[in-house]
Formats: C-alpha cells, sequence, structure tokens
C-alpha cells in the first residue's frame, strides 16, 4: 500500500496542484454570461449621520443598471449576528440589526451607504464616486474602544442602545467573594491593565460574491467567499431577504483564507442576490471589495 | 478603448484597455489568466507579482499599456512543458509552502525571480527577497524551506514546522 494511504499516512492536499499552477478558482476568478458588477459607496468616516445622498447623476451615467441606497433595505430589517449571547443577568443581548446599506447612520470607516451596479466594473466604479461626490455625511464624535463606549455612552452608536453595551459577561463579578478571598490569600498580587483589542483578521483574498437569479425557476444562487455557506444561506433567506431556504444555493469555491471573517454573513452579499433580481437585462451580479470591518 | 498586445507565457496575446486598465486586470479579465491574483490593489501584499522582460513586478500597480510588446510570465507559465510541477512549485508542494493558495502564485513568481539572479540565496537573502509578499497563513517558514530546497540546498538543519 502506498506509503500516503490509509490511517495515520500523511497524505498530499488535494488542492495544491491547482493553486500551484494558477488553477484554483476563487470566487472572483469566476465570471457569468451578461454579469453586472457592483461597487459600493463606503464612509471615510467612524461615525456620521448621513443628510443626502444624491443617486440622480450616478444613475444616468453609460452602463448604470440600478442604484441602491439604505432607503431601499430599510424594510429588510438588516443582517442578524447570527450568535445569540446572553447577558450575566440572563437577558439577552441587545443586537442591533446591521442594515445591508447603512441608513441614517454609519458607523465605521468603509460602511457602505450606497451601491451602484454597471454593465462593466470601472462604469461602476466611477458611478460610485459621483455618488460619493453628490453625498453629504454629518461627522459624528466616534467611540472607537470598548472603555471609550460605556464612558461616553451619550455618544449612541445604535440610537435604540442607550448605553453602548450589547452584553454584559462577568465571571469576576459573579464570583466576586470568591475571588476576593483568593487575592487576599495569595502570596504575591500582581496589578495589571489587560486590553482585549478588536480582533480584525485580513485573510489575503478580499470578499467578493456573485448573485444570480433564475427568472424560470425563480431560484437564486449566491457564490461567496465562505467559511460557512450553511450558516450564510439560513440567515440570507431566513432573517434578511424572507425567502425559502430552498430558492437560494451558496456556493464557497476555493476561500483564499478567512480567519473568522468569512463566517459572518454580509450586506453585499445580500445586495448581490438582489441586484440580480432587480434587473432583468442582467441577472448576474457581482461585487469586489477590499476587507472593511 | 486601445488593443494592447504583448507576449504572456509565450504566445503573443491582446486585449482592449482604458489608459487605467492594469496589468493585473489585463491578465484576469482581458486574457481570463486568473492565477495572477488581487489581494491589496496597492501593491502591498505581492500576490499579483508576474515577470515582465525576466523582472518581477507587482502587476496591480503597472499599466497595461505601459508594458505593450512586453514578455511577461505568470504563474500558469510555470509548470514544465509536459504539465508535471516546475522544480519551485514541486518544492512548495513537498515542503508544505502553502495552505489557501491565494498568495501562492506570487510567491512562486518571486521565487523564481530569486533563483535567476542568485542560484543559491542563503535563508536570510529568501527573507529579505520575499519580503515584498504577504501570506496569512503563517506560512513564511516553509515557504523560505521550499525555496532554497527548490535551489538545491539540504534543508534538513532548517527547523522542520
Amino acid at each position: 500500500m502506498p506509503k500516503d494511504h490509509g490511517i495515520g499516512a500523511s497524505s498530499k492536499r488535494r488542492e495544491d496542484i491547482r493553486f500551484l499552477t494558477g488553477k484554483g478558482t476563487y470566487t472572483d476568478d469566476m465570471n457569468i454570461a451578461g454579469q453586472a458588477h457592483a461597487v459600493m459607496v463606503r464612509s471615510t468616516v467612524a461615525h456620521g449621520r448621513i443628510k443626502r445622498v444624491d443617486t440622480a447623476a450616478a444613475a444616468a451615467m453609460p452602463g448604470v443598471l440600478a442604484v441602491f441606497t439604505g432607503e431601499d433595505f430599510a424594510a429588510v430589517g438588516g443582517n442578524p449576528a447570527g450568535w445569540l449571547i446572553n447577558s450575566r443577568d440572563g437577558t439577552p443581548m441587545r443586537e442591533p440589526k446591521r442594515p445591508v446599506l447603512a441608513h441614517g447612520k454609519v458607523r465605521h470607516v468603509g460602511d457602505a451607504y450606497a451601491a451602484v451596479v454597471a454593465e462593466t466594473y470601472q462604469q461602476a466604479r466611477d458611478a460610485a464616486q459621483v455618488i460619493a461626490d453628490d453625498s453629504e455625511i454629518e461627522e459624528l464624535p466616534a467611540v472607537v474602544n470598548m472603555a471609550a463606549a460605556v464612558a461616553n455612552a451619550s455618544n449612541r452608536v445604535h440610537d435604540e442602545i442607550p448605553d453602548n453595551v450589547c452584553y454584559d459577561w462577568g465571571w469576576i463579578e459573579d464570583n466576586r467573594a470568591k475571588v476576593d478571598a483568593a487575592i487576599k490569600s495569595a502570596p504575591h498580587v500582581t496589578t495589571l491593565e489587560l486590553v482585549n483589542n478588536r480582533l480584525v483578521p485580513n485573510a489575503m483574498e478580499p470578499r467578493a460574491s456573485i448573485g444570480e437569479f433564475f427568472p424560470g425557476t425563480q431560484d437564486y444562487k449566491l457564490t461567496t467567499t465562505s467559511q460557512n455557506p450553511h450558516l450564510t444561506r439560513l440567515l440570507v433567506a431566513a432573517f434578511v431577504l424572507g425567502i425559502p431556504e430552498n430558492k437560494l444555493q451558496v456556493v464557497a469555491p476555493d476561500v483564499g483564507g478567512g480567519f473568522g471573517s468569512k463566517i459572518y454573513h454580509y450586506g453585499e452579499e445580500a445586495l448581490a442576490r438582489c441586484a440580480g433580481r432587480r434587473n432583468a437585462a442582467s441577472p448576474s451580479c457581482r461585487t469586489r471589495m477590499a476587507e472593511t470591518t | 478603448m486601445t488593443k494592447v498586445t504583448m507576449t504572456v507565457n509565450g504566445k503573443s496575446v491582446s486585449a482592449e484597455t482604458e489608459g487605467r486598465t492594469l496589468l493585473s486586470a489585463y491578465l484576469r479579465d482581458g486574457l481570463r489568466l486568473t492565477g495572477t491574483h488581487v489581494g491589496c490593489d496597492t501593491s502591498q501584499c505581492g500576490a499579483c507579482v508576474v515577470h515582465v522582460d525576466g523582472k518581477p513586478v507587482k502587476s496591480c500597480t503597472v499599466f497595461a499599456q505601459d508594458v505593450a510588446g512586453a514578455d511577461v510570465r505568470t504563474i500558469e507559465g510555470m509548470a514544465n512543458a509536459d504539465g508535471s510541477l516546475g522544480v519551485i512549485q514541486q518544492a512548495f508542494q513537498d515542503h508544505h509552502g502553502l495552505q489557501c493558495g491565494f498568495c501562492t502564485p506570487g510567491m512562486v513568481m518571486s521565487a523564481a525571480a530569486l533563483l535567476a539572479e542568485n542560484p543559491k540565496p542563503s535563508e536570510h537573502e529568501v527573507r529579505h527577497y520575499l519580503d515584498g509578499n504577504i501570506c496569512r497563513c503563517t506560512g513564511y517558514h516553509n515557504i523560505v524551506k521550499a525555496v532554497m530546497a527548490a535551489s538545491g540546498q539540504d534543508v534538513s538543519a532548517l527547523a522542520a514546522e
């Protein structure tokens, strides 16, 4: 029996040959005949109120098929986190839904508040720039870490969450007497401030999605850079767009790293799927975006 | 739109371009050679490295029209004539120098350029030369090992990973 067969054997990876010869198939390598291209218009400020998004000039530009703003997805309600946590008092976490496109406010640099779908990527980029120029976002003070968010509770990230707290865990607070006793009886006590920084993975492959709509069967297909296509299907079908799961196929081809960032469902994926349906002439739509948080 | 002709992997090819069309887009969208990857679009990551007239360049930062007529080599041109893996590609597989594969084309192209300039590089020289190629699966150690093995050097003394 060859030494790379059987239990305990060291096997060659099946994917190496195609990766080493440039024949992998990552999402952005795929092209659908007649596809349109979507480009997001993204916030350049960490926190801001959207005063005006004027899409009229962009919509009239060459090749532009559709323009979307947060308004178009207001009824959708937003993407759920897909991971529910209870606070230590037993109450469920307060989860602000993440809109497909920002509506009312932008909450981080890179938060998409409009999108252009055009026949070519360059046409979509040009029109997205025009929307950015024709938009007005009033910059608001930003809180950029956990301590600042709690200390400046009047500066609300989400208007509906008064103290900026999503949930509260506290093993020490729940075991205060025992912790105090242990520290009191310890032969040596070290004091330090421990900062648990925000984790932002940056895989080599940026996120990308291709949405397709098949008018004959009313089925959808989403090809996306996902570590978790089953969860994406559940979230996008059942919770975001309100279609039966069996009408949506989610495909994750070769994925160029994720490290957790590609577990989640992103607004661009919902948009790619939606844009496909909106355009009878180009029922498929692709997006490619630099990784944003 | 302007038609740009160049030699890619030994074949004369042409595709329509705008003035702003990057070499990476010319290869990927114009010629459908999608082995050249675009990670950062800002010439930091090195996934898009190709050879232009023998020199390694980051194709996301070169206008296609500026290299009209050039001799370009991409990852698709690195295998042997019979389709088997080239020496560097084989070494990457043998020494597990890749995981997700996204940075791999750029790594292989940079490594090939290094070995053309310096057939027996030291470990330090390999690390220095690959400074412009980022891997996020933390695979640098085995990439360095693969490049040194591809140069015919004994890598048994390098720590196992």
